[in-house]
């Protein structure tokens, strides 16, 4: 279980790895942590002629803090968040979420931009960071553009990076004090993929009210306005049969998978209740 | 018990090593010039193989069946009347059988360059209809594997005694009850490395195994070598559960290979090849009845079961151990009068089995046990007075079971007894009545075993396998220096024999276990054994050592007592010295004399010397009976499916225990896989034959989170026919939990009117029976 | 062949390896450190778990090119270490290893947890080891040396260090090289054999039952007639399928062509042979045939059937489509069975928009444009996005943690 023969690419800013993409074009394939990557690679799933590890570029290391939010570097790890290297704007959803990815010997490499170009509707970034109204910057020839994380995954492993773009950043809006969030997955063991997750966010001051619906067969369902499905983020207001409806409308049609990603949004907002 | 020998938790010899990275295991050989192996395997579960197409640049570095003139195929033939040959080629010639068969073996510097050279060869391939269900292999009008048999059935086997009288039994429940097909997945994979070696003219093939012995005879064999010419070393051994218990193609590959290409060769099978192409087991299926009397009497049960055997008989176990050994022990510990059992071994395009930790037992006592609790519900009894009303008492022992089982000591319902107390089943039904404020439902389950171990001659002759074990032999022979070394044919594959038996000897001779060695996994230096299977190694390497050390301890007592000027009949050994009636000479000071100052020793001294090499039988070959009783505790969340066990209780009866840490962990490791089977292990395959997992993302294995610390405790009924009195338990702790675990879960679902009938018992398969019940009572 | 140079165990090691390389296999095979354990190779057991950077890290999904500059510390390493000392004593006292090939990757994790988790339960040791698997001891003894250790360091006093004392930001072993680049070695083997024809050209036996079906359908402003005879036009047909490549159309209704796909960064392109056969009484027809994809060693047999009638609505032609495939070979042996329906959807959509675009511009409708040429692989290879649909879910499993 070895990877085909590939070239390796190590460079040190932006500007040269976008340039790299663009004379290698489509057979390259660019690894920040590689710890979804590397075990395609290993699998011969995927075959490239090139790899560009990005992970040397020092200003996808950074973060910058802001009034409003925060920028994190695409090469940002998860247990650089879940140990708190990175402020958390997000009220500890942020920690929270990432502490709960795989395997701490993973999270040590695994990074967040890595994980929203990898675009698995299971993974866990990709729910929350939608709840939170996250959104992701890319940086390509034609120059920088920023779109709201759940544009990003187009579906299940697609995500919307034109040939030649590069995620960079990942932006997290501070909450407001008064915010509460929820999140809860269900796996059937440590680590392993969720098989449904909920998420939500309720922030008064900023008028937010979100609720997602993740490790569906495709993008999460994301509510940007949940107040008719969750109420104020009271257990006591969710509505059960209309997510399962928004659910089914969706394209979940199995029931049984219906049921359990309801559950999983329930669990959620109760959980923020009680934060 | 000196604080060394049997019954002292003497913390084991082999763990420094292991503790530091300095283990060595098959994947850490290094010799000269090696050169790596990748294999091209059939993507196809069954086709028909019209030809392999290698591109000129690579042909000198790739093999296929047309290469291997000579080579013989790999064949297991069960003894039993009616069994159906099959022959498993070495590389596939005509026909492919199975996803991941070998097709073409390529060689190169490093696997990854042997992975790119397979990358180019292509099989032709030609489709065939594959047999992927062994309900409908069984059918009329099925695709055949092996064509000339005129259908898919290695054997059946039919036993009756006397179902007829059970008929009028007040209550009859029948129920079809499957276990699923599984990874053993040891976390060392399987690995060879082979060469041949010009100065003993002889094939080395270092292989992690539990059976060296055999792998030599069966590879011999197959490439038309003379025994003395083959060498099998099994290094450390990365655990093994039953899956390093056969002889592998590959494994002849790479001898062939070394002789072949006159350098070194090395294959380490990935976790890709483990999940798809390794041998896979414990796909049962029971359509089964059960007959008793309203207060929970058994009166009989009626079984036809089918085992998924996959595509060959695989050596040395063959494909029908394990349907044959549901026939025979289907009736657990229980005495009841009348039983009916039909089963059938049947070939599918997948997998070979082989027996894995518990072999037939872990799906046998799943069907019967989950059978019991639904008398006891139909029966309004508390699901322990069924087991109570037919459990075999002690007073009976030994007993002689329905199906002639010698169960040889134990008192089963005391272990009930006291697992249940641990378990708190009063308080357990209070909890239920008032239910969880988190809406899970709480239930409990019993499951209850025996474990039939070391089964000898006779046992194994009538099953009529290849390889029957006979007495197991020991040397053990005293160093210069009065160290002792013993020497086996049994191989540890995590099972502490570095450790034990030192404990034996030391017992017998004295001598501190830090300065007994244990010689094993080499054909070369050690005894013919038919290696660690069965729960038999404690039973017999420990009987053959003891043996063994107990005849030096003689010799070396004759020779102390000259030393001592004393008649041998007035001297003792203890405490590792000759003691007579006016002084001591320490082993050591005779090993000495013996080996350095012979000039001190008379004419007519035994010329044996400080070594001795014995076999060993027990007084019954029939086997140990060791048992248990598991109760698990259990809360289902009826909202997501997920089941978590708040409480696990084993009472376990292993006879006198050489090492009381070493069975504990053995239990536990046991357990932990019964957890697997029980609620997340399951390789399913399509209707195409095709595996559909191929990675430990897809075959979920129990981590620490989902195996929780079992309350374990102990009985120690001494077996009435084995050294110490020691039995089997090795694979105990995986044989109830699924049992347990089930009636835990059915217990929880019952005012849901849900059962699940089926492992693993996954949360879907718990909201779909939910969703059923629901649907029934609408 | 890169250049890696590493400071293992406290010692300056340089190597020659390929970039595929990863950094167990380059300390395993190169170093002769034999102690970092592969047991999956896919980033799940745990077995190869070493320090990189004083930080747990799988060594198996880990390139040793992209740890250049890094400090590595295997088990050979922590002989001297004080934790891994303590736990390998308590390892021994509590029987926490057996066969021992789990033993120096829980090592490396369990001394991570001493050394960052200040006082853990039971269950939070339990999680923080989540990543080693032992198929030997039920974990009973491991989580209890862990305990044991943890509890005596705090009674003498000794703090956990947070976060293991990382004070830097990104992936462990990262940020200590300079810019490199190295071409992979020249080839020892020549490329995958080209594509080649099945043995049995048409590939679906008569009782072939897919392995996956669904129907699809749709409705077209274009009269019937219209429909079934563009229909009959194979190349018209296959520049409607995304991805797809005719190479040669035979007289007997035997076609040689491609389909290209995609699914996230997994590409495949399956070659093969298709027969057609049409009814015009019926207007049904059936293209059936057989693809292999070489990189993967993996086949697909599909059958579609296609019916053409007018739209009970009066309106159209409403054309109903069969779909039945079987997927082969490594690409099927993750997961489990299913279709992603929304793949289905989507590619239904494009075919029917495709096709009512081709037959617009044939009829000679006003205003429509030129057919577009056939689509580019990346803008969407659907027809094969289908076939691999339920890959989907397995590399979601596998993968989803980055």
């Amino acid at each position: 279980m070895k990877p085909v023969d590939f070239a390796y690419a190590r460079p040190m800013d932006v500007t040269a790895a976008l340039s790299l993409l663009a004379e290698a074009g489509p057979s390259a394939k660019v690894i920040a942590g590689s710890q979804s990557l590397g075990p395609m690679l290993n699998l011969r799933l995927v075959q490239p002629g090139l790899v560009i590890d990005i992970t040397h570029i020092a200003e996808l290391r950074l973060v910058e803090e802001r009034p409003d939010g925060i920028s994190i570097g695409a090469c940002i790890t998860h247990a650089d968040i879940e140990d708190g290297r990175v402020p958390d704007v997000a009220a500890g959803a942020l920690r929270d979420v990432a502490h709960g990815i795989a395997y701490r010997a993973v999270r040590n490499r695994g990074t967040i931009g890595g994980s929203l170009t990898h675009a698995d509707p299971s993974a866990d970034w990709i729910t929350m960071l939608a709840a939170l109204g996250a959104s992701v910057t890319l940086r390509g020839a034609a120059g920088l553009r920023t779109i709201p994380v759940e544009d990003y995954m187009l579906g299940a492993l697609e995500a919307d990076l034109r040939p030649g773009e590069l995620l960079v950043s990942v932006t997290v809006p501070r909450l407001g004090r008064a915010a509460r969030w929820g999140y809860y997955k269900l796996c059937r063991k440590t680590g392993e993929f969720a098989h449904a997750i909920g998420a939500c966010v309720v922030d008064p001051e900023r008028g937010v009210c979100r609720a997602v619906i993740g490790a569906t067969e495709a993008r999460p369902i994301v509510v940007a306005d949940a107040r008719h499905l969750i109420g104020d983020g009271t257990q006591e207001q969710f509505d059960g049969p209309a997510v399962d409806e928004l659910a089914r409308a969706s394209g979940m049609e199995d029931a049984i998978v219906r049921q359990t990603h309801v559950v999983a949004l329930r669990r959620a907002v109760a959980g923020a209740a009680h934060r | 018990m000196t604080g060394q020998g049997v019954g002292a938790s003497a913390r084991r010899r082999e763990d420094d090593r292991f503790l530091r990275g300095r283990g060595q295991f098959v994947g850490d050989i290094r010799l000269a010039g090696m050169q790596d192996v990748a294999f091209v395997r059939s993507p196809l579960a069954h086709a028909t193989l019209r030809g392999v197409r290698i591109p000129d640049a690579v042909r000198s570095r790739v093999f296929t069946a047309a290469d291997l003139a000579g080579v013989k195929p790999i064949v297991a033939v069960s003894g039993l009347p009616g069994f159906k040959k099959s022959e498993q080629p070495v590389l596939a010639h005509d026909k492919v059988r199975q996803v991941g068969e070998l097709i073409a073996m390529c060689i190169g510097p490093t696997r990854a360059e042997a992975e790119d050279v397979a990358a180019t060869v292509t099989a032709e391939l030609e489709e065939l209809p594959a047999v992927h269900d062994m309900l409908a292999a069984r059918a009329r009008g099925s695709a055949l594997l092996h064509e000339h048999w005129g259908d898919n059935v290695f054997l059946e086997t039919f036993v009756d005694i006397g179902i007829e009288a059970a008929f009028d039994a007040p209550i009859k429940l029948t129920r079809r009850i499957s276990t699923a097909r599984q990874c053993m997945a040891p976390i060392e994979g399987r690995g060879t490395v082979a060469y041949w070696d010009n100065r003993m003219e002889q094939l080395v093939l270092y292989t992690g195994s539990q059976m060296p012995h055999i792998v030599r005879t069966g590879l011999a064999e197959c490439l038309g070598l003379m025994q003395t010419q083959v060498r099998i070393v099994s290094p450390d051994v990365g655990g093994g559960f039953g899956y390093k218990g056969i002889l592998l193609p590959e494994d002849i590959c790479l001898g062939w290979l070394a002789m072949r290409c006159g350098h070194p060769v090395r294959w380490l099978e990935d976790r890709r090849e483990h999940l798809t192409a390794g041998a896979n087991c414990r796909e049962h299926d029971y359509d089964i009845t059960v007959y008793a009397d309203r207060d929970g009497t058994l009166r009989g049960i009626d079984c036809e079961a089918t085992v998924d055997s996959g595509a060959y008989s695989s050596y040395p176990f063959s494909a029908c151990l394990e349907a044959a050994q549901v026939a025979s022990i289907l009736p657990g510990p229980y005495d009841f009068p009348s039983y009916r059992c039909r089963t059938w071994s049947v070939a599918t395009n997948k997998c070979p089995i082989l027996p894995y930790r518990g072999v037939a037992r872990t799906g046998v006592c799943y069907a019967l046990e989950l059978m019991l609790d639904l008398v006891a519900r139909e029966a309004g009894l508390e699901p322990f007075e069924v087991r109570m009303k037919n459990l075999v008492r002690p007073e009976q022992m030994p007993f002689d079971n329905i199906t002639n089982k010698h169960f040889d000591s134990g008192d089963y319902p005391q272990a009930l007894r006291r697992a249940l107390a641990a378990a708190d089943l009063e308080g357990i039904r209070a909890r239920q009545r008032r239910g969880e404020p988190d809406g899970r439902l709480i239930g409990i389950g019993i499951a209850i075993y025996c474990e039939q171990g070391a089964h000898g001659t006779s046992v194994y002759a009538g099953w009529g396998i290849p390889m029957v074990p006979g007495h197991e032999q020991a040397t053990a022979r005293m160093t210069p220096d009065g160290g002792l070394e013993l020497r086996v044919g049994v191989h540890s594959h995590g099972q502490s024999m570095e450790t034990t038996l030192a404990q034996v000897a030391h017992e017998i001779l004295g001598i501190d276990i830090d300065r007994i060695k244990l010689v094993h996994g080499d054909t070369e230096y050690t005894p013919y054994s038919t290696g660690s299977w069965g729960s038999r190694g404690a039973v017999m390497a420990g009987g053959a050592v003891a043996t063994a050390a107990r005849e030096v301890a003689r010799l070396a007592a004759e020779i102390g007592a000259h030393l001592l000027q004393a008649d041998p009949r007035t001297v003792t050994l203890r405490d590792g010295a000759v003691y007579g009636p006016s002084g001591s000479v320490t082993l050591a000071e005779i090993a000495h004399v013996w080996y350095r100052r012979p000039q001190d020793l008379p004419v007519s001294v035994d010329p044996r010397g400080l070594e001795a090499t014995i076999g060993y039988k027990p007084g019954r070959d029939s086997g140990t009976f060791s048992y248990a009783a598991h109760v698990a505790t259990v809360a289902v969340d009826p909202q997501t499916g997920d089941i978590e066990i708040l409480d696990y209780v084993i009472v376990e009866d292993g006879g006198r225990l050489i090492n009381p840490m070493v069975v504990d962990g053995q239990i536990y490791g046991g357990f932990a896989q019964g957890i697997g089977t029980a609620l997340y292990e399951e390789m399913n395959f399509d209707a195409s034959g095709q595996p559909l997992a191929s990675t430990f993302a897809d075959y979920l294995l129990p981590g620490p989170t989902e195996v929780p610390a079992p309350h374990l405790h102990h009985m120690e009924t001494p077996a009435p026919y084995t050294e110490f009195g020691v039995k089997g338990l090795g694979e105990g702790g995986a044989i109830a939990p699924p049992a347990a675990i089930g009636n835990a879960v059915n217990d929880a679902l019952r005012t849901l009117g849900a059962e699940v009938l089926q492992s693993p018992m996954t949360p879907r398969r718990v909201l779909a029976a939910i969703a059923a019940a629901r649907e029934g009572t609408a | 062949m890169s250049r890696v140079s590493l400071r293992v165990n406290g010692r300056v090691r340089d190597a020659e390896v390929a970039p595929r390389t990863h950094l167990a296999d380059l300390l395993r095979e190169t170093h002769n450190l034999t102690g970092t354990h592969i047991g999956c190779e896919h980033g799940v057991c745990g077995a190869c778990t070493l320090l990189l950077d004083g930080m747990p890290a799988r060594a198996c999904i880990t390139f040793a090119a992209a740890c250049e500059g890094a400090e590595v510390t295997t088990i050979e390493g922590l002989d001297d270490d004080e934790i891994a000392r303590e736990l390998r004593a308590a390892f021994t006292a509590r029987h926490a290893l057996q066969c021992g090939y789990c033993t120096p990757g829980m090592i490396v994790s369990a001394r991570d947890v001493v050394l960052r988790m200040a006082a853990p339960d039971e269950h939070a040791i339990r999680v923080a080891m989540s990543g080693n698997l032992c198929r030997c001891t039920g974990y009973v003894g491991i989580v209890r040396a862990i305990q044991a250790v943890i509890a005596d360091r705090r009674a003498r006093g000794i703090a956990a260090i947070p976060g293991g004392g990382r004070d830097r930001l990104g992936p462990a072993g990262a940020g200590h090289a300079g810019a490199a680049s190295a071409p992979p070695p020249a080839a020892s083997v020549p490329a995958a054999a080209p594509l080649a024809a099945l043995p049995d050209a048409a590939g679906v036996p008569p009782g072939w039952t897919p392995q996956v079906t669904f129907r699809q359908s749709f409705v077209s402003a274009h009269p019937a007639e219209a429909v079934w005879t563009f229909l009959g036009r194979i190349e018209e047909v296959a520049a409607c399928l995304p991805g797809a490549t005719l190479d040669r159309i035979g007289p007997d209704g035997r076609v040689d062509g491609r389909i290209r796909a995609k699914i996230g960064p997994v590409a495949a392109e399956f070659g093969g042979t298709a027969h057609i056969a049409r009814d015009g009484q019926t207007r049904t027809g059936t293209i059936a045939g057989t693809g292999r994809d070489v990189r993967s060693n993996s086949m697909t047999r599909g059958r579609i059937t296609y019916a053409v009638a007018p739209d009970p609505s009066g309106a159209g032609t409403r054309v109903d489509v069969d779909i039945g495939y079987t997927l082969t070979g490594m690409l099927a042996q993750f997961g489990r069975p299913g279709l992603v329906q929304d793949l289905a959807a989507r590619l239904a959509a494009a075919f029917a928009q495709n096709l009512e675009g081709r037959l617009s511009h044939a009829q000679g409708v006003d205003g429509a444009p030129p057919p577009a040429p056939a689509r580019p692989l990346d803008a969407g290879a659907l027809i094969v996005a289908v076939l691999v649909g339920r890959l989907k879910r397995a590399l979601r499993r596998l993968l989803g943690r980055s």
